[in-house]
């Protein structure tokens, strides 16, 4: 809003707050999916498990990747734990997740 | 930037050793038109205009909860976001609470912030929950919130400024909002925007104890439940005049959500009421009745297509293999939740059917602690 700096006398606060969890964005895109072990996390939702597998499918056909590791966070509408997405990571070298509604 | 605020000390600030320090960033605006104007261009708005929180107003906000700017209200669990004092307060002025609302818009917060709520879910799920605010206690006439004629609608300014006030702090202080967010809902409904009512305790039956007593907190205290609650499936049942014919009115509204629903508000009107009075029902028996005669055969359940993946935590196994049982549309006796809420004219009572059917967010209640 413009506005002339020496009439702005009206003070209001700001309602927001810092969000807690840092935002990392994406990671590296691998050069090439030659070789790769791909992790394949589903959100328990019914139809994430055919997604996740027919995008597999898809990056099987065009490349030499490794054979799916495929893990289920269990619970929709809660983050994975810790120590599954901590296995999940040694397991793979990149993953694909999916909201599966 | 830190504001110092500037107002006369009100009573129970005179008891502090300094005024209490505000510490969010501040916006200097020519007047309160421009302030609104500039929340709406920073998406701090649930899309209606609002009061402009001066450091003046939010101070007082907390002065009438005895809080001090930095007294942590609750925890979002998932994100680990904090839910201070002082932003709650700022929100409340938004959204048109008094200050005496205050203590209200604290004990909510608690509320929501328990992980058995699952705040983060109910608040970015497709499925587009609201969060119903129900108060119970002497604190509902004090305010003057409403649970008599129209509960649900508007005209009360203490219902439609704190159930505003849990939204704007969802969006502000949560980060979750619909407009640019977190907030994924397919559909949403109005009570997004605010969703706050009293249970009207005068109208119980005999012998039935308000929502709060049966959740544990003691008569002479207030309380807020918190639910996260679909639109409401409001039905009219004006020849039924049993406690059985009005729940098997009641049985109808819930069958579209599937077997073993976890926990359902049931929202009976006073008109309604008065033939559990008549018929000397406790309360304890809706749920009882409920469970033991709401029910329909695995394959009618399996008919009516529902989605076994909804029930996944519940007791009601959807298979024929071994047979065609009955199965409860209720997972237990204790998964229904009667309040009493309305005005005396008419025999419309509802169901407020919970997100994840009950399984994944629980009903939260927690006292409302005032300066009293």
């Amino acid at each position: 809003m413009t506005t002339n700096a020496s009439e702005n006398t009206f003070r209001v606060l700001d309602p927001t707050a810092p969000q807690s969890i840092a935002t990392d964005g994406m990671a590296e895109r691998p050069k090439s999916l030659q070789g790769l072990r791909v992790g394949l996390l589903r959100n328990d939702k019914l139809n994430s498990e055919p997604l996740l597998d027919a995008i597999y499918d898809v990056l099987a056909e065009r490349f030499d990747v490794a054979t799916a590791y495929k893990i289920n966070k269990g619970d929709a509408s809660r983050p994975a734990e810790p120590d599954l997405l901590g296995d999940f990571s040694n397991e793979v070298d990149v993953a694909l997740l999916a909201n599966g509604d | 930037m830190t504001d110092q605020p500037s107002k006369k000390p009100t009573p129970s600030e005179k008891v502090r050793v300094a005024p209490p320090r505000l510490t969010s960033d501040s916006l200097e605006l020519p007047g309160p038109l421009e302030a609104i104007e500039a929340f709406f261009e920073n998406g701090w708005s649930d899309g209606l205009p609002v009061v402009p929180p001066t450091p003046e107003a939010v101070t007082v906000m907390l002065s009438a909860a005895n809080l001090a700017p930095d007294a942590i209200l609750g925890v979002e669990p998932v994100k680990g976001a904090v839910v201070t004092a002082e932003k709650a307060a700022i929100n409340a002025v938004m959204a048109g609470c008094k200050p005496e609302y205050m203590p209200v818009v604290a004990a909510a917060v608690d509320a929501i912030t328990q992980p058995e709520f699952n705040l983060h879910g109910i608040t970015v799920s497709t499925m587009g929950a609201a969060i119903m605010l129900i108060v119970n206690g002497p604190i509902t006439e004090e305010l003057g919130i409403n649970g008599g004629v129209s509960a649900f609608g508007p005209g009360y300014r203490a219902n439609a400024t704190i159930g505003r006030a849990i939204r704007l702090i969802v969006m502000n202080v949560l980060g979750t909002r619909s407009n640019d967010g977190l907030d994924k809902a397919t559909l949403g409904h109005p009570g997004k925007y605010t969703w706050c009512v009293a249970e009207n305790e005068q109208v119980l039956p005999d012998n039935w104890s308000p929502l709060h007593v049966t959740r544990g907190i003691d008569e002479s205290e207030s309380a807020v439940t918190v639910v996260s609650g679909l639109s409401a499936t409001q039905f009219g049942e004006h020849e039924a005049n049993t406690p059985e014919g009005i729940l098997d009115a009641f049985a109808q509204r819930l069958y579209p959500m599937g077997p073993g629903v976890k926990q359902v508000i049931l929202v009976i009107c006073p008109e309604h009421a008065t033939h559990f009075t008549t018929a000397g029902w406790k309360k304890e028996q809706v749920g009882q009745y409920l469970y033991e005669n709401a029910t329909k055969l695995t394959s009618e359940w399996i008919a009516m297509g529902l989605p076994s993946g909804a029930q996944k935590d519940s007791n009601a196994e959807l298979s024929i293999e071994n047979g065609d049982p009955p199965i409860s549309v209720l997972d237990s006796p204790e998964s229904a939740i009667p309040i009493v809420v309305g005005g005396d004219g008419g025999a419309w009572s509802a169901v407020i059917p919970p997100w994840s059917l009950g399984s994944r967010s629980k009903i939260v209640t927690r006292p409302i602690i005032t300066n009293k």
